[in-house]
């Protein structure tokens, strides 16, 4: 019994937060298991933000319970603050301090802490050990942000959205730190909007809407619980019949697009479904302006799972 | 907690620009005061006891009374209670003409006694001249007694006393207090605004020691201005300080304590740094004339000479000038303390109510 709780990072139950008339978690469940990296990914306005909240004992619960590294956050706050690192959304660091004397202040806080100049290492900042910083660039205080959450050494790591307003080459840089964090047998939870950065970095992964759990299961079996490998994006000059979809789709599902005359197609069974669906539209009368073949995402997951697309 | 208060006080200092005004605005107010020339002679108070009572003496306290800078009192007081007048200052200069003061010609004259105390050095002067050539000019014909022997100058010690050394106290007390309501007002929204509230908040910090640490590292701040503005006052414009110096810092931080408070309580009422700012400024500016930072507030109108006396930079001024100009010692003021010490109560409990952290 308390090697199944200690497998648990971390466990919700049946979560519900409130602001007034709205509710930004409706009752959501799930756990993250000891040295995994957990996504939460979800459009904004999901309730990522106040679930990982709740969970680092910034905001109470009106109903449910969590346990973080097997200790009841309400209970217990000050001690699993202690061996879990934040990295806050929007969260700035002191002006008149340099990195070191941040990370050192942060430290200060801490019953165990780690050396400033060994984490500016870990993180590609040890040259900036004396900047303040407002003269880091995006990606830099991205980084310096994660090297604050790692002060106390922590056994839990949580970053919300730490890749939001990167460019794609400082994404790439903050992905390749989490897997070293992660490397080290620390369990990160992030959340995210990107769906690639899900895909790519996430070993499990909890899709939210509206302040509800959609789904909770690794990428790859996301995607293949669509029994789908192929999605085609057709753009038509007029409106298609019921019966030329049919035919166009065999035995897949459409999707109609809130674009105008833009169908989305799901295929099983390509390239066979492809070839029949390309021979029937030289066959028929159709005016095609688009065609785009990808193999499914977890774009597609997510507009199966939620009726919405992802993209805000 | 050190290692909190230590970065405090760092970034305070690195923040030149505040940093700079916090000592400027107070130092500039003791250069305009310094330079102004404040010492004017004005007019005093003058009881003339008169034994003689003569022609000659009656004529001599008539003329001394015509004097524009003196204001005849209008007693009566023995010569005794006049003197103890004198002594505590409450009567700034009293003439005794003795009986012998009619003396028929060739016979020595009792001499007029002039008493008054050493401050006001300028107008001390000119009274003393005043007095002699009316004695003078009263015995005219009467006598070939010297000038120097008509009249005998008591002069009562007192410590140099001046309103520079009373506009200084004032000057301590606005600077701390500008400095500490706005810094700390300015300082937490900016925190909140950026969310460095709440990045404290997932740390295990417990909270008191958030606000021990802001708080120790102005209280600092403030002791460095009150060293600055007594040195600049005291070695650049001469001013004289009496009391004990350990006292001033006391009380100034005493006040510090009930300025920081009311800085929190705008920091949870403001949405912005800037509105900090000016909130801590509407308060600060007001109170320093209402509290008599360098006027007396007797001449308000109304009720405001009282409602100023319920200010809290009120008593920390009649506190620091008990201390640097009358040499009071810490017991002398334990009621202005005791008053201190309820409104660092009071601003605490609203403090404590009212603030936020997101």
């Amino acid at each position: 019994m308390l090697n199944a709780v200690m497998e648990e990072a971390v466990q919700v139950d049946g979560l519900v937060k409130r602001f007034g008339p709205v509710t930004a978690v409706d009752g959501i469940s799930f756990a993250v298991k000891r040295g995994e990296i957990f996504g939460i990914l979800g459009p904004n306005g999901a309730g990522k933000t106040t679930t990982l909240e709740i969970i680092e004992g910034l905001q109470k619960p009106d109903q449910g319970k969590v346990t973080v590294l097997g200790m009841d956050i309400l209970a217990k706050p000050a001690q699993v603050k202690a061996r879990i690192g934040v990295q806050l959304q929007s969260s700035a660091y002191h002006d008149y301090l340099s990195l070191k004397e941040i990370l050192a202040l942060f430290g200060s806080f801490y019953p165990q802490r780690l050396d400033p100049n060994d984490l500016l290492e870990q993180v590609g900042l040890e040259d900036r050990a004396d900047s303040r910083v407002n003269q880091l660039s995006g990606g830099q205080k991205q980084r310096f942000t994660v090297a604050a959450s790692l002060v106390n050494s922590p056994e839990l790591v949580i970053l919300d959205e730490p890749t939001t307003g990167l460019d794609p080459q400082a994404r790439r840089n903050l992905w390749e730190l989490v897997r070293s964090i992660h490397g080290r047998g620390v369990t990160v939870v992030l959340t995210t909007h990107y769906m690639e950065e899900a895909a790519e970095l996430c070993d499990r992964l909890a899709i939210m809407d509206r302040g509800r759990l959609v789904a909770v299961d690794a990428p790859g079996k996301l995607v293949s619980q669509l029994q789908a490998t192929y999605t085609v994006k057709l753009v038509v000059a007029s409106p298609l019949t019921d019966a030329q979809l049919a035919l166009l789709n065999g035995d897949g599902e459409v999707v109609h697009l809130t674009e105008k005359n833009s169908y989305l197609l799901r295929l099983r069974n390509t390239p066979k479904a492809l070839g029949a669906m390309l021979d029937e539209l030289a066959r028929s009368d159709i005016s095609l302006d688009h065609l785009e073949v990808t193999p499914v995402t977890l774009e597609d997951v997510f507009l199966e799972l939620t009726g919405n697309e992802l993209r805000d | 907690m050190l290692a909190l208060t230590i970065a405090n006080v760092k970034m305070l200092a690195r923040n030149r620009q505040a940093a700079f005004w916090a000592l400027f605005f107070p130092l500039l107010l003791v250069v305009v005061f310094g330079l102004i020339d404040v010492r004017g002679v004005g007019s005093g108070s003058l009881y003339v006891v008169d034994q003689a009572d003569t022609a000659e003496s009656q004529r001599l306290t008539e003329s001394l009374a015509a004097v524009e800078i003196l204001e005849l009192e209008s007693g009566p007081y023995s010569e005794a209670e006049a003197r103890r007048r004198v002594d505590e200052g409450d009567l700034d200069y009293l003439v005794v003409i003795p009986r012998g003061f009619a003396q028929a010609e060739g016979e020595s004259p009792a001499a007029v006694t002039l008493m008054y105390q050493s401050k006001n050095a300028e107008r001390n002067q000119l009274v003393d001249g005043v007095v002699r050539s009316q004695v003078a000019e009263a015995r005219e014909g009467l006598t070939q007694a010297p000038l120097s022997q008509l009249v005998i100058s008591e002069v009562v010690q007192v410590p140099d006393v001046d309103y520079f050394d009373h506009v200084l106290m004032g000057l301590i007390g606005l600077g701390v207090m500008a400095n500490s309501i706005i810094s700390i007002a300015v300082r937490v929204s900016t925190y909140r605004n950026q969310a460095i509230l709440k990045r404290l908040l997932v740390t295990p910090l417990p909270i008191w020691k958030y606000f021990f640490g802001e708080v120790a590292a102005h209280l600092a701040v403030a002791a460095v201005q009150v060293a600055i503005i007594m040195l600049v006052g005291v070695f650049v414009f001469g001013a004289n300080i009496h009391g004990n110096i350990a006292w001033i810092f006391l009380i100034a931080l005493l006040g510090s304590l009930v300025f920081l408070n009311i800085g929190f309580i705008l920091s949870a009422w403001a949405n912005s740094p800037a509105a900090a700012s000016g909130m801590g400024n509407a308060i600060a500016l007001p109170m320093m004339f209402f509290a008599g930072a360098f006027f007396s507030t007797a001449s308000l109108p109304w009720v405001l000479p009282y409602a100023a006396q319920a200010l809290p930079l009120t008593p920390m001024l009649d506190a620091l000038r008990e201390v640097a100009i009358d040499s009071g010692q810490l017991w002398d003021v334990w009621p202005q303390l005791g008053i201190l010490g309820l409104w660092t109560l009071f601003t605490a409990a609203i403090a404590g109510r009212v603030f936020k952290f997101g």
